[in-house]
């Protein structure tokens, strides 16, 4: 800007002003723009500096923070992986205690079962001799029984069809000779 | 029915047959009409239904004994019936019986046969009861075909039994 003004102020004086280089600027200029360089750094580097490495730092922070939750994420997916595999393990196992434990119980209900039928079966063998020699018995005392009422049924019916007038007067004399001979 | 109140209805009775004088005949007329009633259950179940009248009942009572009963046994029968009391007709009979016999000092002999008696066979059986017993019995006879034959006579506690009937349910036993 300064050589444009230099320019400017040179066409108003009525010509261009003339500097000792044309590509350097004057001594002064170099000292003044560098010194203005120095101090607008030195301010940057000063106040900016601090903020810069602060905020690179809390990245810095941020991304220690991802990485050590990607491990414990990781650690944790590790710990549950395993506790998977284990429990897996754990049903396989069950699984096979459970299949012998039923096995076992099978075995145990087979046997107790054909034991309780061969019992039963004997007991209803038992009972069914006995129960067969009782009708047996029931039926020979029936059959007695009905022998002996058919005899009595048949000696009344003999008795009656002899019993005519004459031999029941002949009882009723017989009877009352008996009673008057029993003083 | 109480015992007092038959023998009340038994002694009634008495009264008024000895007081008529037929104490005998009157006695002898209910016991075989007790006995008749007795073996006889749709006699029995008539003369006690009280769904009949009792002007009914009394008029087949007169049909029944009218005829073979002095007029004294039938209008004492229909008083029975139509005070209520023909199912005791038995018991009161009974009553008066025993009742009479202890009048003229006798005990009663209920005697049981297929048949009926002669007055001869009835006289003896009734000395031989005598003797056997040493009672004078006042003879009851009643006619039962289950007895089949010979006689069961029964004076006061003491029976004789000289059935066929009884001979019979001895063998059955037997058997």
């Amino acid at each position: 800007m300064s050589i444009f003004l230099s320019i400017f102020l040179a066409s108003e004086a009525g010509g261009p002003p003339e500097t000792h280089s044309w590509i350097w600027p004057e001594r002064a200029e170099i000292v003044y723009g560098c010194t203005a360089s120095i101090i607008i750094f030195a301010a940057l580097i000063k106040f900016g500096g601090p903020l810069i490495k602060k905020s690179l730092s809390a990245r810095t922070e941020k991304i220690q923070k991802d990485l050590d939750a990607g491990r414990s994420d990781k650690s944790s997916a590790q710990t549950e992986a395993t506790a998977i595999r284990a429990a897996l393990g754990d049903i396989d196992a069950e699984r096979t205690r459970i299949l012998a434990e039923a096995d076992v119980q099978a075995a145990s209900l087979l046997a107790e079962g054909r034991t309780r039928i061969t019992q039963e079966m004997a007991a209803l063998e038992t009972k069914a001799e006995a129960d067969i020699a009782a009708a047996a018995a029931r039926s020979g005392d029936e059959l007695r029984a009905e022998i002996a009422r058919l005899a009595g049924l048949a000696a009344e019916r003999v008795v009656s069809s002899s019993l005519d007038d004459t031999t029941k007067q002949t009882l009723i004399e017989n009877f009352i000779s008996n009673v008057g001979a029993t003083r | 029915m109480s015992e007092a109140r038959i023998d009340g209805y038994a002694r009634a009775m008495y009264e008024i047959a000895q007081a008529e004088g037929a104490v005998n005949e009157v006695e002898k007329e209910l016991f075989t009409l007790a006995r008749t009633i007795e073996s006889n259950e749709q006699l029995r179940n008539t003369l006690t239904d009280e769904s009949i009248p009792i002007d009914r009942r009394q008029s087949m009572v007169e049909q029944l004994i009218g005829a073979k009963a002095s007029s004294i046994t039938t209008h004492l029968v229909s008083f029975l019936l139509a005070s209520g009391r023909g199912r005791e007709l038995p018991a009161i009979a009974e009553r008066l019986s025993k009742r009479a016999s202890l009048e003229s000092n006798r005990e009663v002999a209920e005697v049981r046969s297929a048949v009926a008696l002669t007055p001869e066979q009835q006289q003896r059986l009734s000395d031989a009861l005598t003797q056997a017993t040493g009672k004078q019995v006042n003879l009851k006879i009643v006619i039962d075909p289950l007895v089949l034959g010979g006689l069961v006579a029964t004076v006061g506690d003491t029976v004789i039994d000289g059935t066929v009937r009884t001979r019979l349910d001895q063998l059955k036993s037997r058997l």
